[in-house]
């Protein structure tokens, strides 16, 4: 069992690093199927599925890629992620790709959707549509609806497509299957964390959005199985939730250094957005509302959706109290405007409920690790050691 | 070294014009300040009785771009624009200790020093310079047109304050037009809106009072509009990116009001005068140049100079339109006013516009204002402004108009380098001198 | 008597002290660093262990701090500079609350509970702005040298100010007011009143209680005492053994670890 789990892990690894997206080109050729590019943090995959496309998540270059156009294009205050996507697109790694899907996460994301626009539009289409920021709102949420339908009506046309509903509720079918493996592995990490590493955790997500759901959906069962027959033996550390890191991706090292230092995550927020319900999705009645409204009515909170209603600060401390973690981690991409700003309403509630918390900021093109691992280590030191 | 004098004494210490439009618009800022200290000092009276006149029911927060204030005014309400909060602190070179007091709370040196500035000016007590009071908000309006960091603006005034929050969510604008379900789906929001108006302010919704309102809103911008054309004559008579924020103070507070509308009228009568005296904004206007994005307060003088100093004249301004882009024809519609405020929300402000939507906006200026050249001030803090501005300026130069590119902020000192920014300039002016005093011809 | 040593492999210095178990030092050693950290770290050990009259075999626990205390081979364990730094600093002075650490290349803030344990930390960006790096920027553009900017700038009477504390631009900012005529003085105060500033607006992200103790190489700088001083208003302790801080909190740490071990 464990070779299969090792062997998917190196999979994931090599699929996360390949910024030629060639697994995306064999797909398409085998399958005749089109590939959709989406930007972070929500995007509703069973749309693109369903009309035909592989979705393919397209979070900036990591590291690795060197950025020498993007930067004529983005002033030196903006988020790697955001510059990264550009670089991709400006060199020609996104060919693979028909379209990208865009939208209004943050204000440098929605300026990035039109400077594809601008560039690419030869090659890429773009789409772009509005994610209400009205929950509990029904008019909202049938707006919503209104933007699904427009925009599955439109690419399952781009593949001299009719829309076919039956189809749709299939993919939100094979969704609900991975959102609740996901969900299942988050579980066993908090439950027993020195099993279930962050970075292979991590990993494991990020393949997802390069693989078929259907092929993605054996590999969280197997690996869900492997990490199941693990028995690490515990190690000394505390329980974290790390929060921040829902957009840009941390470097897998960053990660690595988590468990390396006793500093295990039982929950975190990394690609919230290929978690984003905690119950399945209905698959009958119309899809699209269906899609909508389960968006709509999501408890998870995300720092690029407003939701005064269910506040973030509070949702983190139930969050904290429900892993039974000892402190939080925030983990943000330097220059993340949604993030930043949200710090500073969780610093405030954290304190006033004595829960411990460090920042770390983190650039895609990171490569020394000496100063988070210095901080990490420290703060661990700090919650373990007791004095005299 | 703000103030050091150019090396090159061109035409440095130009005095701006002054005219009868700037005391009027003095006077309707101060009169809006006092009104709101008035809201504050009932609030600091528990047992007060409420007066008539404008603010009588309470301050609300909103945003500038694509701002309804209108349905605040016709329910006594006054508005507050946080950004003005902001920007009054940076311009009296007061941003920076408050600035720092923010990033004592743990805002990142990165976030917006807009958002900065206003809530630690908020947690230290709300008083301006002029010593008057910002009230607590009665309701905070969330208008979300375009800028995704207003909501975070927004919650952060909620937790701190308690104040309750009402959302407007409008849809990002894509095309030329929005389709009529937007229209509908925001038109039915600002329905909800004056529902909790009525609750927030104990007055009834009269639909005939917002009438009025729109009326004089549609005639004080059609008098803006008029005045943005008079700098299409050469010299250009009015300063369309610097003066102009003299505008935006009375277009967002009383551009529904009788006071608003004679304030327009007032400065387009100065504007055709000095057309037709053939007085220009600069001493002698030797560039015509377009702006793009906020100007940093916190230099705004020492900024304004190193224009004067080439003789360059701003003819128009991006920044202008935040509130809306009314030279383009939009009017209030006070014969169909809640689509009308939808549509000045959706389609009628430079916020909610896509990013080649504000090029197609900048070449009609170059154009149809007969400018030389572009300038971007990229501010570190406002990325709807600046994320992409390497690409705009790459859009420009590849259509032959010259353009300058420079980074600092709208609030925060720390990122302005004078030295730096001056070089920048003379250099770029200096190629420009050549370019168009040396006979060769530049193609638009 | 049972005895520990801390080894605090820093980048430029690595500094050794041995302690027993009534927390009295015995021995130090101070070595340049080099290029092998290795070597430093087994070069350093032995002359502090023979300093307090011991051998190598006495000393029942070895702790290693710095950043390259992964290379403190023979070391037991190791713990980070800045847990280390804190037990230090109230070692040098029991009643500290906050450490301010300058370096080189960080500076840190350190806000420690009665005992030295560590509460809450903050460092700065990888910007090298408001670190000791800033300083040494500015020490050159005034074509001074990095020890004599902190006397010089206590004659200041008026001091410029500083847009920015890049270390970029400050270059192109003290030039420019040295054109305008401005006295050396009078720049070098606002280069140490901006740094102060930067520094306190870390620390404050902790919270600044007193006693503050000030530690790493710029603590030696008399114009940085008092511009911390004078912006804090109140007096910040300093210690001419202040380098030695971080290895006296590992030698402390280690003769805990080795009395935890013999009970």
């Amino acid at each position: 069992m464990s070779g299969k789990l090792e062997a998917a892990l190196a999979r994931c690894r090599e699929l996360t690093e390949d910024m030629s997206f060639a697994s995306v080109r064999s797909h398409k050729e085998k399958t005749g199927d089109g590939a959709i590019g989406y930007f972070p943090v929500y995007s509703p995959l069973e749309l693109y599925h369903a009309a035909g496309y592989l979705p393919v998540a397209i979070h900036g270059g990591g590291n690795q890629i060197e950025i020498t156009a993007a930067d004529s294009r983005f002033g030196s205050f903006i988020c790697s992620v955001v510059k990264s996507t550009m670089e991709l697109g400006m060199k020609g790694h996104l060919d693979v790709l028909d379209g990208m899907v865009f939208h209004d996460i943050c204000d440098s994301a929605r300026n990035l959707a039109w400077l594809f626009e601008r560039n690419f539009k030869n090659k890429l289409f773009m789409e772009y549509f509005h994610l209400p920021q009205k929950p509990d709102d029904a008019a909202a949420a049938a707006f919503l609806a209104g933007e699904y339908e427009r925009i599955y009506t439109k690419l399952a046309a781009l593949r001299g497509r009719r829309p076919d509903l039956d189809a749709l509720r299939k993919s939100i079918g094979l969704y609900n299957i991975n959102r609740d493996l996901h969900r299942r592995l988050y579980k066993l990490r908090s439950e027993r964390p020195q099993d279930v590493p962050t970075a292979e955790l991590s990993l494991l997500t990020r393949a997802g959005g390069v693989l078929p759901v259907e092929e993605h959906n054996v590999m969280l069962a197997d690996c869900l199985a492997g990490f199941e027959a693990r028995g690490n033996k515990h190690r000394d550390g505390i329980r974290v939730v790390v929060e921040g890191s829902f957009c840009e991706q941390p470097p897998i090292e960053l990660l690595e250094l988590l468990d390396a230092v006793g500093c295990f995550a039982v929950d975190d927020d990394l690609l919230i957005g290929r978690r984003w319900f905690d119950e399945d999705l209905p698959v009958t009645g119309n899809p699209f509302a269906a899609l909508a409204e389960a968006y709509m009515k999501s408890p998870v909170p995300s720092s690029v959706r407003h939701n005064p209603g269910v506040p973030r600060t509070e949702a983190l401390v139930e969050r904290v109290r429900r892993h039974k973690a000892q402190a939080v981690l925030f983990i943000y991409a330097k220059f993340c405007e949604p993030g930043l700003f949200d710090y500073v309403l969780f610093k405030d509630v954290l304190e006033r409920e004595g829960i411990p918390h460090l920042l770390i900021e983190f650039e895609e093109k990171m490569w020394t690790f000496d100063k988070a691992r210095m901080e990490l280590e420290t703060f661990v030191e700090s919650q373990l050691f007791a004095y005299d | 070294m703000t103030d050091t004098p150019s090396e090159k004494p061109k035409a440095a210490g130009h005095a701006h014009y002054q005219g009868r439009m700037h005391a009027l618009q003095k006077e309707l800022i101060t009169r809006w300040y006092k009104d709101l200290h008035g809201v504050w000092l009932r609030q600091q009276a528990s047992d007060a009785v409420p007066l008539p006149g404008p603010g009588a029911a309470g301050a609300v927060p909103l945003m500038i771009s694509g701002n309804c204030v209108e349905l605040l005014q016709a329910f006594d309400l006054l508005p507050v624009y946080p950004e003005i909060n902001a920007l009054q602190l940076a311009i009296r070179k007061k941003a920076l200790e408050y600035l720092l007091k923010a990033e004592d709370m743990g805002y990142s040196t990165d976030n917006c020093g807009y958002v900065k500035a206003d809530m630690a000016f908020y947690l230290e007590g709300a008083e301006t310079a002029q010593g008057t009071r910002i009230p607590k908000p009665s309701l905070i309006l969330n208008n979300f047109v375009g800028c995704n960091t207003y909501i975070k603006w927004f919650e952060h005034l909620a937790h701190f304050t308690k104040a309750p929050l009402f959302t407007l969510d409008i849809p990002f604008l894509q095309g030329e037009e929005p389709d009529a379900g937007q229209v509908k789906y925001v038109a039915d929001q600002l329905k909800d809106l004056i529902t909790k108006l009525e609750k927030v302010s104990g007055r009834k919704f009269d639909i005939d009072r917002l009438r009025e309102i729109l009326k004089l809103s549609a005639r004080s911008e059609e008098l803006w509009s008029a005045i943005k054309a008079t700098a299409k004559n050469s010299p250009s008579p009015y300063e369309a990116f610097f003066d102009a924020t003299t505008m935006m103070g009375p277009l967002y507070v009383s551009r529904g009001t009788p006071e608003g509308v004679r304030f327009f009228e007032e400065a387009l009568h100065e504007m055709e005068e000095k057309v037709r005296l053939g007085v220009g904004a600069v001493a002698k206007e030797r560039f015509r140049v377009v702006v793009e994005a906020p100007p940093p307060y916190p230099y705004f003088k020492a900024f304004r100079d190193l224009f004067n100093t080439w003789g360059a004249c701003s003819v128009a301004s991006t920044y202008s339109c935040v509130g809306g882009t009314f030279e383009f024809g939009f009017r209030h519609d006070p014969r169909d006013p809640l689509n009308s405020i939808a549509r000045h929300m959706l389609v009628h402000n430079v916020c909610n516009r896509n990013y080649i939507q504000r090029y197609d906006q900048i070449l009609r200026y170059i154009k149809e204002w007969n400018a030389d050249a572009l300038i971007i001030h990229s501010v570190k803090s406002c990325r709807l402004f600046s994320a992409g501005h390497g690409d705009m300026r790459e859009f420009f130069t590849s259509k032959g108009i010259p353009t300058l590119y420079v980074e600092s902020d709208l609030e925060d000192p720390r990122y302005y380098s004078p030295a730096q920014m001056r070089n920048r300039f003379d250099a770029f002016f200096e190629a420009l001198e050549h370019k168009k005093y040396s006979g060769k011809e530049m193609k638009v | 008597m049972i005895y520990g040593a801390g080894v605090d492999v820093g980048s430029t210095q690595t500094k050794a002290v041995v302690m027993d178990e009534n927390r009295k030092v015995l021995g130090q050693a101070i070595i340049p660093t080099g290029a092998n950290v290795i070597k430093a770290a087994e070069k350093a050990f032995p002359i502090a262990v023979k300093a307090a009259g011991l051998h190598p075999q006495d000393i029942a626990y070895v702790v290693g701090t710095g950043y390259g205390r992964y290379k403190v081979t023979f070391g037991q364990s190791q713990i980070t500079e800045i847990s280390c730094h804190a037990r230090g600093a109230h070692f040098l002075f029991p009643g500290t609350r906050t450490v301010l650490d300058m370096g080189g290349q960080d500076t840190k803030a350190i806000r420690i509970g009665p005992a030295g344990d560590v509460i809450d930390f903050s460092m700065n960006d990888k910007c090298a702005a408001g670190t000791g790096r800033f300083l040494a920027a500015a020490a050159e553009a005034a074509g001074l040298g990095l020890d004599e900017i902190g006397p010089i700038s206590l004659k200041g009477t008026r001091p410029v100010k500083l847009t920015t504390v890049c270390t970029v631009f400050v270059e192109s900012d003290i030039l420019s007011y040295l054109v305008q005529g401005k006295k050396i003085e009078d720049i070098l105060s606002g280069v140490h009143k901006a740094i102060a500033t930067r520094t306190l607006s870390l620390a404050a992200r902790v919270g600044v209680d007193p006693e503050i103790t000030f530690t790493g190489g710029v603590s030696r700088n008399v114009g940085m005492v008092q511009a911390l001083e004078e912006r804090l208003g109140l007096k910040i302790n300093i210690s001419p053994d202040a380098h030695l801080a971080g290895a006296i909190g590992a030698a402390l740490f280690a003769v805990e670890k080795a009395a935890a071990l013999t009970l």
